[in-house]
């Protein structure tokens, strides 16, 4: 790698590519690739300060909290007041957190949940199996996590709609609002409405608690023998709603739309449904649904050569550091078999997604019900799936059955 | 052969639980547990499935 380490990071953009545009965000493999040959870590525009691919300085940026921060919000503009639980604040902070939030999200309490969603799943997939057609985020990749989210929460399905309208205020408030400062007051203002919503939930199930409920489970349980405070719990659940919703939409999305692409692929998991576990793996590593996470630094570090400055912006690219073929052996290839698969598409460190059991328990779901119910799809004649970039959402994926 | 697992690096990924559950299990938190220390030779192969999927390389072989 001598070759790549000398290599002064480029003025512009990481390799002359704008990885936040809908285009890189459709295919983004090949500029991952270009990153790691030309630029290891390179200065972004788009994502205003370093952006870091290699697996190695991936995983040990993740794994050195102290170096790499996570202490932004007000970075973040995502309409939140106050910095999110756990995800904006640092150890020792962010460990009493998931300490009383980790046992919430196990895969043991995942388990329990197991019919619900695969019913929530066939129910949706039964509206629309014996179609021709189906435009498959609308139908399917947007209601199916939030359907699961509310169950998990105690909440009220019909609030589906209003939950879809909150994350979409925040999370694509640009594709609303072109204009940015507007763009700013929609996600302010939505923030507000979330508080509002979650404070009177709170005050809903405190009188009238719901069974198995996580909202209620976080009104009761103590840290260091204190309740959590009202501002506590909105923090989290408000990162809740963030970080719940689109990541599982996104990766249903991606996986649907490879294997509508890879009719082969799609063919052996039908033939054998027991890869289906190992393929949300491999499609986890292969298609990275989020495809970074931003820290701060905390002082001046060198990454692959590259002097990085205190208190400067830093971008772990996920996504580029799962096509590393110095971690991955035949990198390249989407394999069922891989035996050795340490990817990093729920990140690492402290702040490992707390929600990949859930995640993976939706997407391996997902993928058994959807192959039972339509085996055959593929992208409808004429028409191209849209990606968004940062987190994959397959915003329109149309679909022909059959 | 005899397993060592670091609590500290641990994150509760799951993946050595999940593909080598006769060598670990998780804890109420969903770390790693270890239920053998010393590996049984049959159960060699699943034990080092488990630790090379570890992200966080929390899982080592002793001697
Ligand atoms: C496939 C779907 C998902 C993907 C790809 C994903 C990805 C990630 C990533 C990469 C992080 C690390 C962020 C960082 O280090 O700053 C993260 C954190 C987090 N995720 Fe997920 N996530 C997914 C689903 C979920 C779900 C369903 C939940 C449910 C509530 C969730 C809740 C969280 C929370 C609370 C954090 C912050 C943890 C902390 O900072 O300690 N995620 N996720
Ligand atoms: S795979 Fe590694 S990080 Fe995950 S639970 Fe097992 S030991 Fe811990």
């Amino acid at each position: 790698m001598t070759e790549t380490e000398s290599v002064e990071p480029n003025p512009t953009e990481s390799g002359g590519v704008d990885l936040m545009s809908p285009e890189a965000a459709a295919a983004p493999q090949d500029i991952y690739r270009r990153m790691h040959k030309q630029c290891p870590v390179a200065h972004s525009l788009s994502h205003g300060g370093h952006v870091i691919t290699r697996y190695e300085d991936v995983l040990q940026s993740f794994r050195d909290h102290k170096l790499f921060s996570s202490e932004m919000a007000l970075h973040m503009g995502l309409g939140t007041e106050r910095p999110m639980i756990p995800q904006q604040i640092d150890p020792p902070e962010q460990t009493r957190y998931r300490k009383i939030l980790d046992n919430q999200f196990s895969r043991k309490r995942m388990k329990v949940l197991e019919p619900i969603m695969r019913e929530q799943a066939a129910e949706l997939l039964r509206t629309f199996a014996d179609q021709e057609t189906v435009e498959f985020n609308k139908a399917f990749a947007v209601p199916f996590p939030c359907r699961v989210f509310l169950s998990l929460m105690g909440l009220p399905q019909e609030d589906l709609d209003l939950f879809l309208e909150f994350k979409d205020n925040i999370l694509r408030s640009q594709q609303i609002e072109p204009d940015a400062t507007k763009a700013y007051y929609l996600r302010a203002a939505t923030g507000k409405r979330i508080y509002a919503y979650f404070d009177k939930a709170f005050d809903r199930l405190s009188e009238a608690p719901e069974e198995d409920s996580i909202l209620c489970y976080l009104l009761t349980v103590e840290l260091d023998g204190k309740k959590l405070t009202r501002n506590e719990l909105l923090d989290i659940t408000f990162l809740f709603l963030l970080a719940g919703l689109d990541t599982v939409t996104a990766s249903i999305g991606c996986f649907v739309s490879f294997l509508a692409q890879n009719p082969n692929r799609r063919q052996e998991l039908v033939d054998d449904p027991s890869l289906i576990p190992n393929a949300v793996e491999e499609l986890l590593r292969w298609e990275t649904p989020v495809m970074s996470v931003p820290r701060v630094t905390k002082r001046e570090c060198e990454i692959s050569g590259v002097t990085i400055p205190e208190n400067t912006m830093v971008s772990l690219q996920c996504g580029a550091a799962n096509l590393d073929d110095e971690e991955f052996v035949d990198g390249d290839t989407v394999r069922w078999d891989r035996k050795f698969n340490r990817h990093l598409a729920f990140g690492g460190g402290v702040h490992r997604c707390l929600g990949s059991h859930l995640a993976r328990m939706e997407l391996q779901i997902m993928l058994e019900e959807l192959l039972k119910h339509m085996p055959q799809f593929s992208l409808e004649p004429g028409k191209k799936p849209v990606y968004s970039p940062g987190i994959r959402e397959v915003q329109v994926l149309p679909l022909k059955i059959g | 052969m005899k397993l060592k697992i670091d609590l500290d690096i641990c994150q509760g990924h799951g993946r050595c639980y999940d593909l080598a559950p006769k060598v670990f299990r998780e804890d109420d938190r969903g770390y790693v547990e270890l239920i053998h220390e010393t590996v049984p030779p049959e159960l060699e192969e699943e034990a080092r499935k488990g630790k090379d999927n570890c992200p966080e390389l929390a899982i080592d072989f002793v001697n």
